[in-house]
């Protein structure tokens, strides 16, 4: 189990904030943790699952997509913040984030 | 290698930019002109073009209609500003755009395919019989177990690309392999809002009867190559096209495949030539070096 410090933190808000302001053509200033993912920004699961691609690549997850997707049909996110809060304990649970 | 540019066509509108008519507006281009054509040519009366007009959003023949108008609007601009393309490629409906960009259709009997396709597969549009889906983070694998598993007459009729695919079949066997889909882990599933089963079996007994309409069009050798969706294949001449047409309607197509194709071919350059950004939205995941091109 991987340890989240303040810099994981840091890390991955920089990387959903980055990734967002290229997707949806704004500037990072014009994201908040409080943004609405579809009604904000017009996000879509696509865009969700290339961001978890970029996470797994990053921190060199072993994780199973479906795996992600039946946590998130239980713990549903819709602002930036519990995107990020998500991803987190993505990287720190792998593929026991279901156990949780 | 010189590096080229492409027009890729989108089939339906599931969500416009709303910068659609100011783009129009923008480029001096009154859209009227390409409704009434089509209007003319059908005996029908498609009424001017805004984001909330009924006819256009709860009616699947003029939303295919709108959808094939603006495609042709748009690839006219881009044309007119030195734009051509090297490659074309449509997806599903967007074939009829595809060969109107291509020179090898008019506008007026682009909409009479359109019009002719819909009112074959009449008897099962509006059954509510069939339907169509599409299920986002599981493989083809992992939705082929699940149709086997659950519902074996449903059929997967489109790979969009490595996580986003498309069934068909009854209605009743989609909601059933959408459900288990979500159960899977699929990040999400919706029904499409079309009640004709494109691209699979079911449309295959109207191949002839298509046939024999394109017969009585005036279609052309393509003067810029088309990329199947169907094989991947480019073709351009009239026998090429006459048989992707039945291909397109009845068969299964594979936009995954069609996009390596483009890029395998040096495209570097690709405009989504529609409304909406359908096509940008799934070329997530189709790697390589390209870049999608905002028209508007």
């Amino acid at each position: 189990m991987a340890q989240i410090t303040d810099k994981t933190r840091d890390e991955v808000k920089e990387v959903v904030l980055d990734f967002f302001a290229e997707e949806c053509e704004i500037e990072i200033d014009e994201i908040s943790e409080d943004s609405n993912i579809i009604s904000d920004l017009d996000g879509d699961s696509l865009m969700f699952l290339e961001l978890i691609e970029i996470f797994k690549k990053k921190y060199n997850l072993n994780i199973e997509l479906k795996t992600i997707g039946k946590y998130a049909v239980k713990n549903p996110v819709q602002t930036i913040g519990e995107l990020i809060d998500m991803q987190l304990l993505i990287i720190e649970h792998e593929n026991n984030i279901l156990d949780i | 290698m010189k590096n080229k540019t492409a027009f890729i066509f989108p089939a339906f509108i599931t969500e416009f930019t709303r910068n659609e008519i100011e783009f129009l507006d923008k480029n001096s281009v009154d859209f009227n002109d390409y409704l009434h054509r089509a209007s003319v040519a059908l005996n029908i009366d498609l009424p001017e073009f805004s984001y909330n007009t009924d006819v256009y959003r709860n009616d699947e023949l003029n939303s295919q209609l709108l959808a094939y108008l603006l495609s042709c609007a748009f690839s006219d601009i881009l044309q007119n500003k030195g734009i051509v393309p090297e490659l074309i490629a449509g997806y599903s409906m967007g074939i009829y755009a595809s060969l109107y960009a291509a020179q090898s259709i008019t506008i007026e009997d682009g909409a009479k395919l359109i019009f002719s396709a819909y009112n074959l597969v009449n008897d099962i549009t509006g059954t509510g019989i069939y339907g169509m889906g599409a299920i986002i983070g599981l493989s083809t694998e992992d939705v082929e177990n699940l149709i086997k598993n659950n519902a074996p007459d449903v059929e997967i009729i489109n790979i969009n690309n490595e996580h986003s695919l498309v069934i068909a079949g009854k209605k009743k066997d989609v909601v059933i392999v959408l459900k288990k889909a979500k159960e899977e882990g699929a990040f999400s599933t919706a029904e499409l809002t079309v009640d004709t089963p494109y691209h699979s079996k079911y449309l295959l007994k109207y191949s002839d009867s298509f046939q024999k309409y394109i017969n009585t069009i005036s279609i052309k050798s393509a003067k810029i190559p088309i990329i199947s969706t169907y094989d991947q294949r480019e073709f351009t001449k009239l026998s090429e096209i006459k048989s992707e047409f039945i291909f397109n309607l009845t068969g299964k197509i594979n936009w995954n495949k069609t996009m390596q194709k483009l890029i395998e071919n040096n495209v570097s350059e690709i405009y989504e030539c529609g409304a909406g950004k359908d096509l940008k939205k799934i070329s997530r995941f189709i790697d390589g070096d390209y870049k999608m091109k905002s028209i508007y």
